[in-house]
């Protein structure tokens, strides 16, 4: 298991908290709450969504709520639910719908 | 750069054109095309992590304070004692309230992810979340705190707890001198979202927004 | 006790060592950090269903007991700068736990 997220200790890695707060955005709150309907559903479990959002290459690049949508989709796509297809499909429908704006 | 010829690892970089932020919207919509769920379910979840607040924690913070057998009930069972004030904490989770003393001071962190007790508190702050703060806090406390501002005497023992698995904690901060004529909401204003995980002490002369 | 552990191996006050292996491709709640070092066990917290079979689909069971141990700062980190009276709890499953007495005497 990649261990970009076990960072207790690893003080040599990592400087001054940023404690600001980021006001959350609407798509961060969706990816929170799809998180949480799909769990409450029984559609995955908080153990399986640490263990994908454990297993992102790309875990040190992205915000928090990117790991979390990266993670759900992962997800959903390994039960089955839908396929990456589909929401490549979608995604890019949803761009032209919005015209980038 | 940092000395040693490479970067502080990247924190929560802000990406306005994210292409998570659509790809997520798109896993919605599908997931509510194929009655995975509905969109009304959604937005009901979005409202209930709203509704969920750090005010929450202050309340029961200020009616331990007031009420030495709620506070040992908080103690004991804090999931029991949230529900008393109407707190619904119901879930899988459990939760455990730590007591800051004379002697002890106490701060949370989930060095493994971002546990957090959401259920009572809601969203954690950023800097909760951060690499930075759950990599230095659980080898050098004291001078994390410090960065926060809050200096701890000397021989005050520090504890500091990692949420590694089903518990969520809060911590119960002492009650600060010069409040014995308030009443409980004034109580339940001095209590900060960051004394409820250690990285502050509530104070008199910081009385946050009413409530 | 938060949750009842039934057939719980250890008690509180008991000196207990974290286990340190490696288990590549799995999910774990043990921190790299707590790994080979000494602590004991403060409280009994309660069976709750194993992350490690839970994270990949599997219904968690047997549930294992879970513990919140604890470790002298000094004890973790070769550098500490805080008082010696400093402890860190981890809450950690019984499985990456072994006791560290043997034979009456602390290992």
């Amino acid at each position: 298991m990649k261990k970009a997220h076990d960072v207790g200790g690893r003080r040599e890695d990592f400087g001054p908290i940023d404690r600001s707060d980021h006001e959350i955005e609407d798509w961060e709150r969706l990816a929170d709450a799809v998180n949480y309907v799909l769990n409450a559903k029984g559609h995955k479990t908080t153990d399986e969504m640490r263990r994908a959002i454990e297993s992102l290459d790309e875990y040190k690049e992205m915000s928090y709520y990117e790991r979390w949508a990266a993670a759900a989709e992962l997800l959903v796509v390994e039960k089955g639910l839908l396929t990456k297809e589909e929401i490549d499909a979608r995604a890019a429908e949803l761009e032209r719908r919005w015209g980038g704006a | 750069m940092s000395e040693h010829g490479h970067e502080y690892a990247h924190e929560e970089p802000r990406h306005e054109r994210s292409s998570w932020a659509t790809r997520i919207r798109a896993v919605e919509e599908l997931l509510a095309e194929k009655g995975v769920f509905t969109k009304e379910e959604v937005r009901a979840q979005v409202e209930y992590m709203e509704a969920r607040s750090y005010k929450n924690g202050a309340r029961l913070v200020a009616r331990a304070w007031v009420d030495p057998a709620f506070k040992e009930r908080l103690l004991s069972d804090t999931k029991a004692a949230a529900a008393e004030l109407g707190i619904d904490a119901s879930g899988p989770v459990e939760f455990l309230t730590v007591e800051n003393t004379d002697e002890v001071h106490n701060v949370i962190v989930c060095t493994l992810c971002s546990c957090y007790p959401r259920a009572i508190l809601g969203r954690p702050p950023d800097w909760y979340k951060s690499s930075a703060y759950r990599s230095r806090v659980v080898v050098e406390p004291r001078k994390v705190l410090g960065e926060f501002g809050l200096e701890l005497a000397e021989d005050k023992r520090i504890v500091v707890h990692d949420s590694s698995a089903d518990l969520r904690y809060l911590v119960l901060p002492q009650r600060p001198e010069g409040t014995e004529g308030m009443g409980e909401d004034e109580l339940a204003t001095l209590v900060t979202r960051d004394s409820l995980i250690g990285a502050d002490t509530p104070r008199v002369e910081a009385a946050y927004e009413p409530f | 006790m938060i949750r009842p552990a039934a057939g719980a191996r250890f008690a509180s006050g008991d000196a207990v060592r974290v286990l340190d292996t490696e288990k590549e491709g799995h999910h774990i709640r043990t921190p790299d950090y707590a790994k080979g070092k000494p602590g004991w066990i403060a409280q009994i917290l309660g069976s709750f269903p194993n992350p490690e079979s839970l994270a990949y689909g599997g219904d968690g069971l047997p549930e294992k007991p879970l513990y919140k141990v604890g470790f002298r700062q000094s004890d973790l980190w070769d550098s500490y700068e805080g008082s010696s009276e400093d402890i860190l709890f981890i809450d950690i499953y019984e499985h990456w736990l072994e006791s560290r007495k043997h034979g009456g005497e602390e290992k």
